[in-house]
C-alpha cells in the first residue's frame, strides 16, 4: 500500500496531470476565434492596456469587485492564500524554510520562524476562505439554483486537503519536518531510490499526500481548468480593436450651410413646430 | 403552441415557413440524435462556445445582473444556468468527465423535453452580452445562446416572427416586406412632413449612385419615422451626397439572431452587391442595435469576399462633426427631460457609448443619466428580437422590462409625464413603446437622430 501510494501513485498522477492538462488546451487551439466579439466596456487599443485588463482581471478580479464585493473578498482571499500555501510548499521545502534570509539582515533561524508562521496562516486563512465560499454556495438562492454536486464536492475536498494540512500544523504528534518530505520528493523526481518511506507511516501526511495526488489526476477534467480557461476566454473577449476612422467622404457642411442648403427656396414654410418630434 | 409543459414559448414557424427559408424540420423522433450531431459539428469552431462550456466555475455573478433573470426569477434565466442547458449535452457527449461521472458533474442525455427548453430559454435570452461583461472571466452567454438557437434553427425550430423575417429579407431586402414603390412613397411622404413640420426642404434619395450608402431600419419606414426622417434632415444639412438602397433598407439583420449562416449571410451579400452598384464610397449604418454589431463586427468574417468600405454609425459621423463644431444646434429645441437607454449592442460590442452621449448631450437641454447607465446599463428585455405578440410571451416581455421600467423610473425624467426615453435601436424601440405604456412611465420613446435632426439650426 505504502509502495503504490508513496512510489507508484506519483508517477501516474504526473503523467495523467499533464497529459490532461495538454488535452484539454489542445481541445481548445483545436477550435477558431472566427468572429470578432470583443467587448467594448470599453475597447482595448493596445496590447498593454490587453495586459492590464487581463491581470487586473485574474490577479485582482476586476469584476468581483465591481460587481459583487463579498464575492470579490472570499475569492481574492481564497485564491491569494492559496496561492501563497502552494508558493510555500515549494519554496519552504525547497528551501528548508531559509527563503527568507536572502533579505539582508534575517537570519536563517528568524526565516525559518517566518516561514513557518506564515504558512500556518495562510493555512488557516485558506481554509476560511474555502468554509466562506462553501457556506455562500449553500446559501444564497441563485446561486443554490446553479450548484451542481461537483461544485459542491470540490469545495469539501480542497477543505479536506487544507483541513489535514493545518493539523499536520497545528498538532505535534502529526507534524512533518521539512527536510525528509525534501529529500523524498527529490529521491522521486530523479528517478532515484525513494528515501524516507517513513513519512508515509504518518496517517496525516499519508492522507493529506493521497488526496493531493487525486486532486491532480482529477484536475484536468474538472472546473479547476478554469485556471488556464480563465486566460483564453479572456483573449478572446479583451482584444485590441481599432474602430475605422469618422468622417464623411466629400461632405463640405460650411459650404452647404452657406448655400442655405434645405431652407425653403420659396421662404414660406411652415413655422418650426415645437412639438414635432 | 405557446407553451409546452408548463414554458412558456414563441409561436413557432410551420413546416411551410422554414420551407421558404430553406430548412427541411427534423421529424420529433429523430430531432435528439440530430441535435448531438449539429452540436459536435459547431463546437469543433467556435473557440468562444468551447470556453463558455468549459471555463464557468459557477460563481453566480451573472444572476443578479440579467435583467432575464431579475423580472423572473426563473432559475433557468440565471445565465450560468441557461447556458447550463446545452453545457449538460455537451458535457455527456464530448467530455471524459461528463460520459464517466454523468449527473454527479450535471452530465444529461439529450431528450425532445430538453430541445423544447432550449426553445423556451434561449429565446428569453436577449443576448445583450451583459453577463460577459460581469463574468470575471468574460464569459459570453450570448455566444451559447446563439448556437442553441442555431441548432434549434437546423432542427426546424424557429419563432415564426424570426422566420417571417428571414423570408421577408430574402424576398424584398427588409423585414417588414416593404416592396420598393411603398419605400419610395414613404420616402416622398417624409419630405413633405420635414417640410410641414421642421420647414426644411429636403430629398431623400432612393437608389441614386452616391458617395454614403445609408441603410436605414425598416421600422424607421412604419414605426419610427421620426428616425429615418430626421436621419434624412442630418444629410441634408451637411451637403452629403448619399442614398438609400433599395436591395436593402434594413440595418437589422435577424440571421444574426436565429441562422448566423445562411440568411445572415445572404443579407451581408446582399448589402454589398449594392453597396458596388450604387458607387458607394462609405457605408453609414442607422438606428439598430444587433443590426449594428452584425454589420460592425461580423461583415469583415462573413462577407465572401473582401469589404471594400469603411462601415460606420450614423451616431459616430454625427458625433464626429459636433466635436468639430459643424453642427449647429439648439439643445433647448428639445428642453423636455430625457434620458437615454443604451442599446446593448452599441454600448458592449461596438463602442458607441461616447458618441451616444455627445450627441445627446448637445442636443437636449434637461438629460438625465440612467442609474446604472453606459456599459453597465441593462437591456429594454426586446434584445436579440424577442418582441413575441402571443400572450405569454408578451407577458414574458413586460417581466423583461421590469429592470428597465424601474431605471427609468428613478430618473424621474416621466414624473409630469412630459419626459422623454431616448432609445436608438429598432428592437428596443419596438419592446419600449408598448412597455412605457405597461409601467406607467410618463415617458415618450425616441430615437437618437430624431434629437439631434430636431435641435439642428438651418440658418
Amino acid at each position: 500500500m505504502k509502495l503504490l501510494i508513496g512510489q507508484i501513485l506519483p508517477y501516474i498522477t504526473i503523467i495523467i496531470f499533464v497529459l490532461g492538462v495538454f488535452y484539454r488546451l489542445g481541445r481548445w487551439v483545436g477550435t477558431q476565434i472566427i468572429h470578432n466579439i470583443t467587448l467594448s466596456d470599453p475597447w482595448l487599443k493596445t496590447n498593454g492596456q490587453v495586459a492590464v485588463r487581463i491581470g487586473t482581471e485574474a490577479f485582482l478580479f476586476r469584476n468581483f469587485f465591481i460587481f459583487d464585493k463579498a464575492l470579490w473578498a472570499g475569492a481574492l482571499l481564497m485564491h491569494l492564500s492559496l496561492l501563497n500555501v502552494l508558493g510555500g510548499h515549494v519554496v519552504g521545502f525547497g528551501t528548508l524554510g531559509t527563503q527568507f534570509a536572502f533579505i539582508p539582515g534575517v537570519s536563517e533561524q528568524l526565516s525559518q520562524s517566518l516561514s513557518n508562521d506564515l504558512g500556518t496562516i495562510f493555512g488557516i486563512l485558506l481554509f476560511v476562505a474555502l468554509a466562506y465560499l462553501l457556506i455562500r454556495r449553500l446559501s444564497i438562492t441563485p446561486i443554490k439554483q446553479l450548484n451542481k454536486p461537483s461544485d459542491i464536492l470540490w469545495l469539501v475536498f480542497l477543505l479536506l486537503i487544507v483541513g489535514v494540512g493545518d493539523i499536520m500544523r497545528f498538532f505535534h504528534q502529526f507534524h512533518v519536518e521539512y527536510e525528509p518530505v525534501r529529500d523524498y520528493v527529490i529521491a522521486l523526481g530523479t528517478f532515484q531510490p525513494v528515501v524516507n518511506m517513513e513519512l508515509l507511516s504518518n496517517p496525516v501526511f499519508l492522507v493529506h499526500f493521497t488526496l493531493v495526488n487525486i486532486l491532480l489526476i482529477l484536475f484536468p477534467f474538472s472546473k479547476l481548468m478554469h485556471l488556464f480557461g480563465m486566460f483564453a476566454e479572456r483573449w478572446i473577449v479583451n482584444r485590441t480593436y481599432h474602430e475605422p476612422a469618422p468622417g464623411m467622404p466629400n461632405i463640405d457642411v460650411a459650404a452647404a450651410r452657406k448655400a442655405g442648403l434645405g431652407l425653403p427656396s420659396s421662404g414660406g414654410g411652415a413655422e418650426s413646430s415645437s412639438e414635432g418630434v | 403552441m405557446a407553451e409546452y409543459k408548463g414554458m412558456a414559448q414563441p409561436s413557432r414557424a410551420s413546416d411551410e415557413d422554414m420551407r421558404k427559408i430553406h430548412i427541411e424540420p427534423v421529424p420529433d423522433e429523430q430531432k435528439p440524435e440530430k441535435a448531438v450531431e449539429y452540436l459536435d459539428y459547431i463546437r469543433k469552431q467556435f473557440r468562444s462556445f468551447v470556453m463558455a462550456m468549459e471555463t464557468c466555475t459557477k460563481c453566480g455573478q451573472c444572476a443578479e445582473n440579467c435583467h432575464t433573470y431579475l423580472g423572473t426569477r426563473d432559475p433557468n434565466n440565471i445565465p450560468a444556468n441557461r447556458a447550463e442547458l446545452i453545457r449538460k449535452i455537451y458535457r455527456r457527449y464530448f467530455t471524459l468527465e461528463g460520459r464517466w461521472f454523468g449527473s454527479l458533474v450535471g452530465a444529461e442525455d439529450i431528450s425532445l423535453d430538453l430541445i423544447e427548453t432550449w426553445y423556451s430559454y434561449f429565446y428569453q435570452c436577449s443576448q445583450c452580452r451583459r453577463c460577459g461583461h460581469v463574468c470575471p472571466f468574460g464569459i459570453d452567454t450570448c455566444e451559447v445562446t446563439f448556437i442553441g438557437r442555431q441548432l434549434l434553427h437546423w432542427l426546424g425550430i424557429t419563432p415564426k416572427l424570426h422566420s417571417d423575417v428571414g423570408a421577408a429579407m430574402e424576398r424584398v431586402g427588409n423585414h417588414t416586406n416593404m416592396p420598393k414603390p411603398a419605400l419610395a412613397d414613404t420616402l416622398e411622404f417624409m419630405c413633405e412632413e420635414a417640410y410641414d413640420e421642421f420647414g426644411v426642404e429636403i430629398e431623400m434619395p432612393l437608389d441614386k449612385p452616391a458617395d454614403i450608402l445609408y441603410v436605414p431600419s425598416s421600422a424607421d419606414f412604419l414605426l419610427n419615422p421620426y428616425t429615418l426622417m430626421c436621419a434624412g434632415m442630418f444629410f441634408h444639412y451637411i451637403g452629403a451626397s448619399w442614398t438609400i438602397p433599395s436591395a436593402v433598407t434594413e440595418a437589422g439583420n435577424f440571421g444574426f439572431l436565429f441562422d448566423q449562416y445562411y440568411t445572415q449571410r445572404h443579407n451581408i451579400m446582399r448589402l454589398l452587391n449594392a453597396a458596388q452598384e450604387l458607387d458607394t464610397k462609405k457605408i453609414v449604418w442607422g438606428e439598430c442595435g444587433h443590426g449594428w454589431r452584425a454589420a460592425k463586427m461580423y461583415i469583415p468574417t462573413k462577407a465572401d469576399r473582401p469589404v471594400r468600405w469603411d462601415i460606420t454609425h450614423l451616431h459616430d459621423e454625427a458625433a464626429h462633426l459636433i466635436r468639430n463644431g459643424e453642427l449647429k444646434l439648439d439643445p433647448n429645441k428639445n428642453s423636455r427631460p430625457v434620458t437615454l437607454h443604451d442599446p446593448c449592442n452599441y454600448v458592449r460590442a461596438c463602442g458607441l457609448n461616447e458618441n451616444m452621449r455627445t450627441c445627446i448631450k448637445a442636443s437636449c437641454s434637461n438629460f438625465v443619466e440612467m442609474e446604472p447607465y453606459g456599459y453597465d446599463n441593462f437591456c429594454c428585455g426586446g434584445g436579440s428580437g424577442i418582441l413575441f405578440d402571443d400572450p405569454d410571451m408578451y407577458n414574458k416581455r413586460i417581466q423583461l422590462s421590469w429592470k428597465k421600467a424601474e431605471q427609468v423610473r428613478e430618473t424621474g425624467v416621466g414624473k409630469n409625464g412630459d419626459g422623454i426615453l431616448c432609445a436608438p435601436c429598432s428592437i428596443c424601440k419596438a419592446q419600449l413603446y408598448p412597455m412605457v405604456e405597461e409601467h406607467n412611465l410618463g415617458v415618450e420613446v425616441k430615437g437618437l437622430i430624431d434629437l439631434v435632426g430636431k435641435a439642428l439650426v438651418w440658418d
